[in-house]
């Protein structure tokens, strides 16, 4: 089901895909899906990990972050601390107490972690999917990337150029990210996020993390092994960016195996 | 008693959804035809999709799960999708758990 909620100061777009069959023991674990920026929306989980995960006896949560999909767009407001606060909000609004498996794409793993570091209770596991931890390094990342976007999306020619180069799908998904990045604050705001130590020492809670072989950011696998106590990394050889996009079946078995070997088994009564 | 369902029926349900996730957009007069594609006639996103999801379970109850649905075609199929392929999607799934 697909429902509106207002929480933490902004109304959020959220879809629940319930867990379709009993769990073997106990409550079903919940799984929290966050997307990435500017280009996405919760469908790139809706119709790719969501359907499986419910069928495999858990309760899934996928929401649109603000300023996107079909999220209040607030003029300001877009530092990581807000998308993390946004999250806790409508976890609270939603009476959800179990401690989540919060799965985030891209940027949406940056704030899986940052959930992760600041509010620790609300976290079970989390899981990466091409993202980097919200350390300074990835504030100046951020502050490239999104420099880059709002010059190359400023001249309107650049959709019949992407257009012809890429299909009109992704000029239509461009022309999405230049309307966030020309109404809101957002490409000031998230380089300007508040970051953990480059230790890591904040993230207390286990780590899967998956990568692309050619996207540059799989660099950051002996750091992660080495700082995090509980941690899993998995490198797709050439394979880019677009993990869950391009590899759906693949990330969804490793991230379904992730959350059945996290799940306690609950003692049976006596 | 036929106990079948007409698909025409289904088409004009899918058209008044349509029609509501659409008029977000200044669309409200496109007509909707079993050939009307989501992506380029209608202009539709993948996140009006989940909408258009949601007005399903609304109408039909569980019985038309139309995420799974999607989860199970590639991403031209999606692209490509018609209004005539879920209408078709619809109709089997009401009378998968319809007596014969």
């Amino acid at each position: 089901m697909t429902e509106r909620v207002a929480a933490g100061g902004i109304t959020t777009h959220v879809a629940r895909l319930d867990a379709t069959r009993a769990p073997d023991t106990g409550e079903p674990p919940l799984v929290v899906f966050v997307h990435g920026l500017l280009t996405d929306s919760l469908a790139s989980y809706y119709f790719t990990l969501g359907p499986a995960f419910a069928a495999q006896g858990i309760d899934t949560l996928m929401y649109d972050l603000r300023g996107h999909g079909r999220s209040d767009r607030p003029a300001s407001g877009y530092r990581l601390e807000d998308f993390v606060g946004d999250l806790v909000a409508l976890l609270t609004e939603l009476g959800e107490t179990r401690p989540a498996h919060v799965v985030g794409n891209s940027f949406g793993g940056t704030v899986a972690v940052a959930l992760a570091a600041w509010h620790p209770e609300r976290v079970a596991t989390v899981t990466m999917i091409e993202s980097e931890p919200p350390v300074a390094t990835w504030t100046r990342h951020m502050a490239d990337g999104l420099a880059d976007a709002r010059t190359r999306l400023a001249h309107a020619e650049a959709f019949g150029w992407i257009a012809r180069h890429h299909g009109a799908h992704t000029a239509r998904l461009s022309q999405g990210a230049h309307r966030i990045l020309r109404t809101t604050t957002l490409a000031d705001d998230v380089p300007a996020s508040r970051v953990i130590d480059d230790d890591l020492g904040a993230l207390t809670r286990p780590l899967l993390a998956i990568f692309g072989g050619d996207s540059g950011l799989a660099e950051q696998v002996p750091h992660l092994r080495a700082r995090v106590a509980d941690c899993r990394t998995v490198v797709l050889a050439g394979q880019g960016h677009s993990v869950l996009i391009e590899q759906p079946v693949r990330t969804r078995d490793l991230i379904l195996d992730w959350v059945r070997d996290h799940t306690p088994v609950a003692e049976p009564v006596p | 008693m036929n106990t079948r369902t007409d698909p025409d029926t289904v088409l004009a349900d899918l058209a008044g959804m349509l029609g509501k996730v659409v008029a977000e957009y200044g669309l409200v007069d496109a007509e909707i035809t079993r050939e009307t594609t989501f992506h380029d006639d209608l202009e539709l996103e993948s996140i009006d999709l989940v909408v258009l999801s949601g007005s399903l379970r609304d109408h039909y109850g569980e019985r038309v799960n139309f995420a799974e649905f999607v989860a199970g075609l590639e991403l031209d199929e999606i692209i490509a999708l018609t209004v005539g392929r879920l209408v078709d999607h619809v109709v089997a799934s009401l009378d998968a758990g319809a007596p014969a």
